[in-house]
């Protein structure tokens, strides 16, 4: 009805003009005929009627979509006032840009890594499912008896439990060099219970992956079956290899599907107990109720809640405690949704997880300075345009009006901020993809751009808009009229400038923050970059292999590896040679196991500690130069045959045996119970993982006696000269041996520090936290620098009149400095503060102290003294105002 | 906002003097307005203006119907017919005023006794 009329209502008004015409004719004819005469009888009856015009307004209004016509006429009003001053505007754009940019690449990241779907059935009934032992921190990961156990007696709660093992294998086609593949051992029904589809072919059924052996299938993923098959549409039915063993291609799963970590893409699928044959695991171990590298994840059933799956679970925590009263004492299980657990464990204090967050929060400060910084421009702005503002006011213009105007080109220029911001956003979230990680390993890091990330910018470019537009609006509307008018034009300056101060206060607040957060990062990068290592990392060249992936089982693995040793020793340019599962910060063997050490009691409430160990050939501590304190080296005679012997780190010695002699002392790994280890020596603490805390304790087992549980090498090599010089001879010489055989992750020593679990993260940290700290710097400086200069610009003609009074350049310089720092001590007062609680929240993700004191003085010297800068130039044009001109203005 | 509530009453009372004002059948503006001052003996003085306005409304609500006619001394005119929507909303409003005037009425006279 009303839009209708709103679309006619020219029309309309003209109809309106006839009857109002009709009505005063009729009237001024009954006039006349009581006897007026014609002019008389026609001014009585306008009188009567009323202004036909504004009884016209009136209906024309009445058929009127206000708002709509406004927020045009709004938007129309506020593209002119802003092409007037473009200089304002493009500071302003530009400044927002950077604000929501920052953050928008910043919560890509978060998204990327915590919330991006998985693109499978109904994410959110999808659980994953954590086990702890005891105050142990939760962790993800299951035996096959666990898993059996969750699967038939959780039944009331999930419509299905599934679960995953992750693998790196050899994938080839008959006869060609394999690739090295990051595989998933998946139950049977694990698609059917996410709901993903296959793009080609099938999936698997719930009955396969039950019996070792029995499946010989392999599903591919999309990406890969794209890249490495060059999607052939017939793949299915194909013959593979995977570690030697044939197999055959069944499917391709769905496109957008990538495994249900957001971290690792997962290349090839194959059934569960497939892990058998293909890793060669012995069934014992496979079925060991200790040996947990299962991931479990099961899919609600309608209607029930995450607590009624953890309450269900903890009757079967009971029964599997009772059951299996050694592996599953005291155990605890609860239902997680699935972002907790992403490429991570349950842990809160996961180091993604809290660092996205982190980040996240200090995007925040960036935006929140932006904002202010903008602010302040308006406000500017606001009390420059304040007569312009009174007279519309006083023209008749509602204040609501005026404040919605106002609102309108502050959203105005937080849209386009925002569109700029987007794109800046989409930029930075593709360097933050494109960052080297440093390793072969499929890790997924690219930060696609989904709804969840153009939302997340677009509300943050309209919070923007409003925050940055409401102060300004807000006050002009409380202007006084009458003070404005008289003040000729002057503007309202006095109440305005406290509120701005405060701004530029919290400006140089959150600066300093940025700013320090970003020094304390820095600083923990260069410690840990000068930490003691406790090995040499300097010429020494590194690359991984599995002899497994050609299909070598376990003793051909070893006599490969004796080859390979004597083989490479034997070449110019090699001091030594060893080889190792584990590099320091490596991705690869970083578990470890439980131990029980005869005569050792662990505390009372504290369950065994789980400790790392690496599997080493001989001359290993000559390689990496990592002393031995005392007792002997491993050598060719430690093998099956004889006594199974471990060299533990001095911190193990000393939690174990303290004050005592370690050597000769005996300790089981609870994964091999059959074969106790007999201390002979003690190796100096070398940094395996992290910087922060003291090395962890750690031992060594010699490969000799272990290699039918992993075939997964690096072989290490510690050159005379420049590592890389020696790198073609050898590859040629493990080519000459196996030439199918996949090397990968060859790198320096020295390059593997700088990987995710060394220093690339704090190398990551560092750099976001310097940009955002250099980026608040800049947008402090600007508001400081812009506030001082509006203040001298306000109180120049005071300022020519206190120098015609006499007051030198000096008092006017010292007047309007001490205006300056004045802000500036009070802004850096309170950032210090807020950032040393802010630090304090960080000492899990540093190495230096919250409190080092190095980052504060630095950081406030610096920012002091740039604050000093800002504040000159302003007060150097007050120094140089000419009192004459001054007054005559 | 208690102006607000005072101007809807008021506005609400011209649309049922205007609604009782066609129940004797079609009439223009003029006639309606000429109407309500005389029924009222003059005690309603309206602004014959803001009729205009409150017969856009009332035509809007399809509480009453308009037309082009000639008028008693054969001029154009637009003139105005009460529609059912409009006789059924006059009834609603009716009640609605009789019963507030009688319960005013009430709380008057109690408060006339107590003052007695």
């Amino acid at each position: 009805m009303s839009l209708r009329r709103y679309l006619r209502r020219r029309e309309w008004d003209e109809e309106r003009a006839r009857e109002l015409e009709a009505h005063l004719e009729q009237e001024t004819a009954d006039n006349v005929a009581r006897g007026m005469t014609a002019g008389e009888a026609r001014r009585r009856a306008y009188m009567k009627l009323g202004n036909p015009t504004m009884i016209r307004e009136e209906i024309w209004k009445m058929n009127s979509l206000v708002s709509v016509e406004d927020l045009g006429r709004d938007v129309r009003y506020a593209l002119r006032q802003l092409r007037r001053s473009p200089g304002f505007a493009a500071i302003a754009i530009v400044t927002l840009a950077l604000g929501i940019g920052v953050n928008t690449a910043i919560f890509s990241m978060v998204n990327g890594l915590l919330f991006s779907s998985l693109h499978v059935r109904e994410e959110n009934r999808l659980q994953e499912i954590g086990s702890r032992q005891q105050g142990t921190p939760w962790q993800p990961q299951f035996s096959l008896a666990e898993y059996e156990a969750m699967h038939g007696q959780t039944s009331d709660v999930f419509s299905g439990v599934v679960g995953d093992a992750y693998g790196l294998d050899g994938l080839s086609m008959e006869g060609n060099k394999p690739d090295r593949a990051f595989t998933d051992y998946v139950t049977g029904d694990f698609f059917d219970a996410l709901g993903v589809e296959p793009y080609l072919g099938r999936l698997f059924h719930a009955g396969e992956g039950v019996t070792p052996g029995a499946d010989p299938v392999v599903v591919l993923s999309y990406a890969y079956w794209k890249r490495h098959f060059a999607a052939d549409p017939n793949v299915v039915g194909k013959h593979v290899l995977l570690d030697g063993h044939p197999m055959t291609v069944v499917g391709v799963t769905a496109k957008d599907y990538r495994g249900v970590n957001t971290a690792l893409s997962v290349e090839a699928y194959l059934p569960l107990a497939m892990i058998v044959p293909i890793e060669s695991t012995p069934l014992s171990e496979y079925r060991k109720p200790t040996n947990r590298n299962l991931r479990l994840y099961g899919r609600l059933r309608p209607g029930v809640a995450r607590q009624q799956a953890t309450a269900t679970l903890a009757v079967v925590a009971r029964r599997l405690a009772a059951e299996q009263p050694v592996a599953d004492k005291n155990v605890e299980l609860a239902s997680f949704p699935m972002w907790v657990g992403r490429n991570a464990g349950f842990d809160p204090q996961n180091a993604i997880g809290e660092v996205a967050w982190f980040f996240l929060g200090l995007a925040g400060v960036v935006l929140l300075l932006a904002c202010v910084n903008v602010a302040n421009l308006l406000l500017v702005r606001a009390t420059v345009r304040e007569r312009e503002m009174v007279i519309r006011s006083a023209l008749g213009a509602a204040r609501t009006r005026l404040i919605r105007q106002m609102l309108t080109e502050s959203i105005l220029l937080a849209v386009c901020g925002g569109v700029a911001g987007i794109g800046l956003g989409l930029w930075g979230s593709h360097l933050l993809s494109s960052i080297n990680l440093g390793t072969d390993l499929p890790l997924h890091f690219d930060f696609g751009f989904d709804w969840h990330v153009l939302a997340f910018s677009m509300a943050v470019a309209v919070a923007a808009g409003a925050l940055v537009g409401i102060v300004p609006a807000l006050r002009l509307a409380r202007a006084n009229l009458n003070m404005v008018l008289r003040e000729g034009g002057r503007g309202v300056a006095g109440g305005g400038h406290r509120f701005r101060d405060a701004l530029v206060t919290v400006q140089v607040g959150s600066a300093m923050i940025l700013l320090i957060i970003a020094g304390l990062f820095t600083r923990s990068l260069t410690q840990s970059e000068h930490a003691e290592l406790g090995f040499n990392p300097a010429n020494v060249m590194t690359m991984m292999m599995d002899p497994g992936e050609i299909g070598y089982n376990d003793p051909r693995a070893r006599d490969f590896y004796k080859d390979l040793l004597q083989r490479v020793r034997a070449l110019p340019g090699v001091k030594s040679a060893t080889t190792a599962l584990m590099v320091p910060m490596g991705l690869v063997g970083n578990g470890g196991d439980t131990i029980t050490v005869n005569g050792y009691q662990p505390p009372a409430g504290q369950s065994a500690l789980v400790i790392a160990y690496n599997l080493i050939a001989t001359d290993y501590f000559a390689t990496l130069q990592i002393p031995l304190d005392t007792g002997r080296n491993f050598s060719d005679a430690d093998d099956e045959n004889h006594l199974y012997v471990a060299i533990v780190s001095e911190a193990m010695a000393k939690q174990y045996w303290p004050h005592q002699d370690a050597i000769g002392r005996e300790f089981t790994m609870n994964s091999d119970p059959a074969h106790p280890l007999q201390v002979v020596g003690v190796a100096r603490d070398a940094r395996y993982q992290g910087f922060r805390q003291a090395p962890a304790p750690y031992f060594y087992v010699p490969f000799l006696q272990h290699y039918a549980t992993n075939s997964l090498e690096t072989l290490e090599v510690r050159t005379v000269g420049e590592p890389g010089t020696t790198l073609p001879v050898l590859e040629r010489s493990i080519n000459d041996m196996a030439p199918n055989l996949p090397v990968f992750d060859v790198k320096t020593l020295h390059q593997a520090l700088y990987t995710p679990n060394g220093l690339l993260l704090f190398q990551i940290i560092a750099t976001l936290a310097g940009i955002m700290g250099t980026l608040g710097l800049v947008l402090a400086i600007v508001g400081v620098y812009g506030v001082l200069s509006y203040v001298v610009s306000q109180r120049t003609s005071e300022i020519g009149v206190r120098m015609a009074l006499g007051a030198g350049r000096g008092d006017i310089l010292r007047i309007v400095y001490k205006q300056g720092m004045w802000i500036v001590g009070i802004g850096l007062a309170v950032g210090l503060a807020a950032s040393f609680g802010i630090a304090h929240l960080l000492h899990s993700l540093i190495v230096v102290s919250p409190g080092d004191p190095a980052t504060y003085l630095g950081v406030s010297d610096a920012l002091a003294a740039i604050a000093m800068l800002a504040c000159y130039v302003p007060a150097r044009r007050a120094m140089y105002v000419e009192p004459m001109k001054a007054l005559r203005e | 906002m208690g102006s607000k509530k005072e101007q809807e009453l008021l506005l609400g009372t011209l649309d049922m003097l205007i609604l009782q004002t066609l129940v004797m059948g079609p009439a223009h503006g003029h006639t309606i307005a000429h109407v309500i001052e005389h029924t009222s003996d003059d005690v309603l003085q309206i602004e014959q203006g803001s009729l205009y306005p409150a017969l856009h409304r009332l035509e809007d609500r399809e509480w009453v119907s308009s037309y082009w006619g000639p008028s008693e001394n054969n001029r154009k005119a637009r003139f105005y017919k009460l529609t059912a929507a409009g006789r059924k909303q006059l009834r609603a409003e009716t009640h609605r005023w009789e019963s507030m005037v009688e319960a005013i009425g009430r709380v008057l006279g109690n408060a006339g006794r107590v003052v007695e």
